[in-house]
């Protein structure tokens, strides 16, 4: 029986700077399937893998304009169509009246949908996780930096990662088993 | 980076003892919160008529208690977001128990619509289905816009703390196995949602967690303006005015902020967090909260020189709540809010919990007498003739007032005890100047 190979190799830096160019010289070695790992927000290392917040805004916005209408849909259904009532002689469709349901409604709407659409586009909450395997890994939320090149791409395994990651002075690198 | 550990924030919560002092105030806390059960089981079982309400003083402690928590919570909430969009040095202290500030007093508030409605058991009927006779609540009246805002008010206050402490929870989770607590470390892992500090998850986050904090600012605004729409859509003369809810919110601000600010010096020496809320946080906050009074003066100043030009009626409802039988509340007020919390222009005073604490406690004790003015001093001057006594809160009113500061005392002292006050990714980002999405 073999045992099957590294799905990744990870190495870990006490600065972020190392660890952004780890990431860069990995991203122009052809590297596809990687990650980065940080105790505080590094935009340039997202901004290398492609990644932004826009996603989660355009949700928040959808989520918030749907709430809204539906807020108001609501309100214009019940009151207008299925139960219209006369009270005071008020218009059954009133618009100011209706105003600050909507209003507040697609904020909540908006608010819920930026932290599940964040959630949804992170693939959270997702329990564990192979590198949470890795050798210090705890300190990925203090103040370690890491980098996890994943094997499997053609051409691209674990030596090519180990060789790749050493070339910037990490504290270690390690093997990550699937 | 390690020169600026957070750790000391992180390993508070997984402390196994924290001391005599913080049993003590457990204790203090967990009493008051038992009368509050008392309370509103007293209140069930036999009506509003334990209350002093009676007409024409239809409300009482209960809306008075009900607006003065609403204007802490956003306060400490606008705080907390204009720390978080505008990336101030600041918040990597402050804005994480503000937020928690404000969710706490957001619970302490909406206990009061629920239970002033007579029959609080009913209080789904606000809910927008047809609750009885296949009959939907009026979508044109306030109350329905109150449910709206109560309820998404809590909602999102509660996202946007969480949603800013899901990266700490994850730190909490790491330092709790990392000390061989792995039962505790499962907690914060369950609620940590398995963060792992992925960039491409914190460009994200980032996002999010700006997109909540926009989100609560216009819910500051719209939850005290409607409340205050509510006064203000009746006909009693000195509620009937357009500057309701402008006093309302700008009012609402110095009491948040100066609870803020007695929240921060006590976490500063109950803690031993002074590295991390420094000097220089205390300065900022305590000249907020004297500028915060200031603006009051002027909102104080306009509704009583305007008044000088309303029909005679609200003229007199005016006079009657500034110099009526409730001109002490009016004035006490005025003096909390607007003048004591100058002495924060002092630069010595700021740094010394001893001046800091009573002033902030006491701006927020003076917006309470604010809105007990504002209840019951509007109502002096009805269009009718006023016959029976005047309002005083009775026992089991001032039993329900003191169980909600227990119940805010409680929460606090849980946030402090299980997770960390201080935003620390913020803390440890804060040397790097590079921009986040």
């Amino acid at each position: 029986m073999t045992r099957p190979g590294p799905i990744g190799v990870i190495a870990t830096f006490d600065d972020p700077d190392a660890m952004v160019a780890a990431l860069r010289a990995a991203r122009e070695a052809g590297w596809r399937r990687l990650d980065a790992y940080a105790p505080f927000p590094v935009p340039e290392a997202a901004a290398l893998l492609g990644v932004n917040g826009a996603r989660v805004a355009w949700i928040a916005l959808a989520a918030g304009l749907f709430g809204a209408v539906l807020a108001y849909g609501t309100q214009w259904w019940l009151s207008v169509q299925a139960y219209p009532i006369n009270i005071g002689g008020r218009p059954l469709h009133a618009l100011p009246a209706f105003l600050p349901a909507t209003t507040i409604v697609g904020i909540l709407w908006a608010a819920a949908g930026a932290l599940l659409g964040m959630l949804a586009l992170n693939r959270l909450p997702r329990l564990h996780h192979p590198v949470f395997a890795a050798p210090g890994f705890g300190r990925a939320s203090e103040d370690r930096f890491f980098v996890c090149l994943f094997t499997g791409d053609p051409g691209l395994g674990a030596w090519e990662a180990r060789h790749l990651l050493n070339r910037h002075q990490p504290l270690s690198v390690a093997e990550l088993e699937a | 980076m390690s020169e600026f550990s957070t750790r000391p924030v992180s390993d508070t919560p997984l402390r196994s003892d924290f001391g005599w002092r913080f049993a003590f105030a457990v204790a203090g806390a967990g009493f008051l919160t038992l009368l509050l059960a008392y309370a509103v089981v007293a209140l069930l079982l036999q009506g509003t008529v334990l209350w002093g309400t009676n007409i024409p003083f239809v409300w009482g402690f209960d809306l008075i208690n009900y607006v003065w928590w609403i204007g802490i919570a956003n306060a400490a909430s606008l705080f907390a977001v204009v720390l978080v969009l505008r990336k101030h040095g600041l918040r990597t202290s402050v804005n994480r128990f503000a937020e928690a500030a404000a969710l706490a007093a957001v619970a302490a508030a909406a206990i009061y619509p629920i239970l002033h409605l007579g029959r609080p058991w009913l209080f789904y009927w606000t809910f927008p289905y047809p609750a009885t006779f296949q009959v939907w609540p009026n979508f044109r009246s306030t109350l329905v816009w109150d449910f709206w805002g109560i309820m998404s008010h809590v909602v999102v206050t509660g996202l946007f703390w969480y949603t800013g402490l899901i990266p700490d929870l994850g730190t909490m989770r790491d330092r709790a196995a990392a000390k061989g607590r792995r039962g505790v470390a499962r907690i914060y892992g369950v609620v940590a949602l398995g963060w792992r500090g992925s960039v491409r998850h914190w460009a994200r986050h980032q996002a999010a967690y700006r997109i909540v904090a926009a989100m609560v600012l216009p819910m500051l605004v719209s939850a005290q303006t409607i409340v205050a729409l509510e006064f203000a859509t009746t006909l009693v003369p000195e509620w009937h005015q357009a500057r309701v809810p402008l006093h309302i919110v700008a009012t609402g601000i110095p009491s948040g902020l100066g609870v803020v600010l007695a929240l921060a010096a006590l976490l500063r020496g109950g803690l031993g967090l002074g590295h991390y809320i420094d000097d220089e946080d205390m300065h900022l906050l305590g000249k907020l909260t004297a500028a915060a009074a200031l603006a009051c003066g002027y909102v104080y100043a306009e509704g009583l020189l305007v008044a000088l030009l309303e029909d005679q009626v609200t003229r007199q409802a005016i006079a009657a709540r500034a110099f009526g039988a409730y001109a002490g509340l009016y004035w006490g007020g005025a003096v909390l809010v607007v003048l004591v919390p100058q002495l924060l222009w002092l630069p010595a005073l700021r740094l010394r919990a001893i001046w800091v604490v009573p002033i902030g406690i006491g701006a927020a004790a003076g917006v309470w007498l604010d809105r007990f003015s504002l209840v019951t001093g509007g109502l002096l001057r009805d269009h009718l003739p006023r016959v029976g006594p005047l309002y005083a809160p009775t026992v089991p009113e001032w039993t329900l007032l003191a169980g909600s500061v227990g119940l805010f005392a409680l929460l606090m002292l849980a946030f402090a005890r299980f997770v960390p006050v201080v935003s620390m990714y913020e803390t440890r980002h804060e040397e790097s100047e590079a921009d986040v999405p």
